[in-house]
C-alpha cells in the first residue's frame, strides 16, 4: 500500500506492545517520500526543451498568410534542395 | 486487498468512529485495551521532560497506540502534520521539538476531539500549533508543505487508506518521512464486507 502510494524505504520498525485486541497488534511504520532522482530531473529538462520545440514547430506551420499545405511544400522543397535526408 | 466501500458504508464507519471518540474526548479511560493517559505515555517511553511540560489534564487525554517519535528525529524549524491528532498530545510533543521556528498542525474529523485539543492548547504556551477539522483524504495543504507527517492509532480507522496515503505523500517534502503507529491485523481478514464493517473497531 505504501509502495503503491509512491513511498520508498518502507519499514515496519517495531511492535509497540499496545494491542487493541487478540487479533491486532500495535506496530510502528516508517516510509519516506523519494527525492526526484537525477534521471528524472534530466527527463524533465528534456521534456521542457521538447515542448518548446513543439511550440516553435506548431507556430511555424500554423495557418497564416500562407496555408499549412503551402508551408509544408516550401519546407519539402527546401530540404530537397539542401540534400537533407531526414 | 483494499476494501471497496460504498459511500453509505463510509458514512456508517465515520458515524461509529464519531460515537466512540465523542466519549473518548471527555476521557479515554476505559475505552481501550491498553494504558491511556500518563500510564500510556510512560509505557511507550515518551520523552519524560516533554511530557512533564504538559498539564495533567492534557496528559490524561492521551490514547495513542505507539510512540511515532521513536522512528525519526524531528528537528527545530520543521513543519509537522499530525493526522488524526485527537486531543493533540502528539501535536504538542511535535511542537516542543520543532520550536518557535517550526510548526505543528493537527487534523481530525471528530469535532469533540478537536474541541478537547483546543482546550488543551490553552493550557500550553505554544504559539506554533494549529488544529483543523478536516479528513485525511482531502488535506487542505499545498504540495510539499511538511517535513514530517505523523499519525497514531488512526490509519486503521480510515476507510480509504490508499487516498489518505496519497495525500500524505503529496504534502510531504521530498525525503520527508511518514511515521505511523497503528494496529495491524494479525488474525484472519473477513471476506464478507459487512462483517468487516461491523468489526471495524478492534
Amino acid at each position: 500500500m505504501f509502495k503503491q502510494a509512491g513511498f520508498v524505504d518502507i519499514e515496519l520498525v517495531a511492535d509497540t506492545g499496545f494491542n487493541s485486541s487478540p487479533v491486532t497488534k500495535g506496530a510502528l511504520f516508517r516510509a519516506t517520500k523519494p527525492v526526484i532522482s537525477i534521471v528524472k530531473e534530466k527527463e524533465k529538462v528534456m521534456e521542457d526543451s521538447l515542448s518548446k520545440y513543439k511550440e516553435f514547430f506548431d507556430q511555424t506551420y500554423a495557418e497564416g498568410t500562407l496555408d499549412r499545405k503551402t508551408k509544408h511544400l516550401i519546407a519539402l522543397g527546401a530540404s530537397l534542395a539542401a540534400g537533407c535526408e531526414a | 486487498m483494499e476494501l471497496k466501500l460504498a459511500p453509505e458504508d463510509e458514512k456508517r464507519i465515520e458515524q461509529s468512529i464519531r460515537q466512540k471518540y465523542t466519549k473518548v474526548a471527555s476521557s479515554p479511560e476505559g475505552h481501550f485495551n491498553y494504558p491511556t493517559g500518563r500510564a500510556g505515555l510512560e509505557a511507550l517511553a515518551y520523552d519524560a521532560e516533554r511530557v512533564e511540560a504538559l498539564t495533567d489534564n492534557i496528559v490524561a487525554s492521551y490514547c495513542g497506540v505507539g510512540n511515532p517519535f521513536t522512528l525519526m528525529p524531528i528537528r527545530g524549524g520543521e513543519a509537522v502534520l499530525d493526522i488524526g491528532c485527537g486531543a493533540g498530545v502528539d501535536t504538542f510533543i511535535a511542537a516542543s521539538m520543532v520550536g518557535p521556528e517550526g510548526k505543528a498542525v493537527g487534523i481530525d474529523i471528530i469535532p469533540e476531539m478537536l474541541e478537547r485539543a483546543i482546550q488543551n492548547l490553552h493550557e500550553t504556551t505554544f504559539k506554533n500549533v494549529t488544529f483543523q477539522l478536516t479528513s485525511a483524504g482531502n488535506l487542505p495543504f499545498p504540495d510539499e508543505s511538511f517535513d514530517m507527517v505523523i499519525s497514531n492509532g488512526v490509519f486503521n480507522l480510515i476507510p480509504d487508506k490508499t487516498r489518505a496515503l496519497a495525500e500524505a505523500l503529496r504534502v510531504l517534502k521530498p525525503s520527508g518521512c511518514l511515521m505511523i503507529a497503528d494496529q495491524i491485523l494479525t488474525g484472519q481478514l473477513q471476506a464478507d464486507t459487512k462483517a468487516r464493517i461491523e468489526s471495524w473497531f478492534r
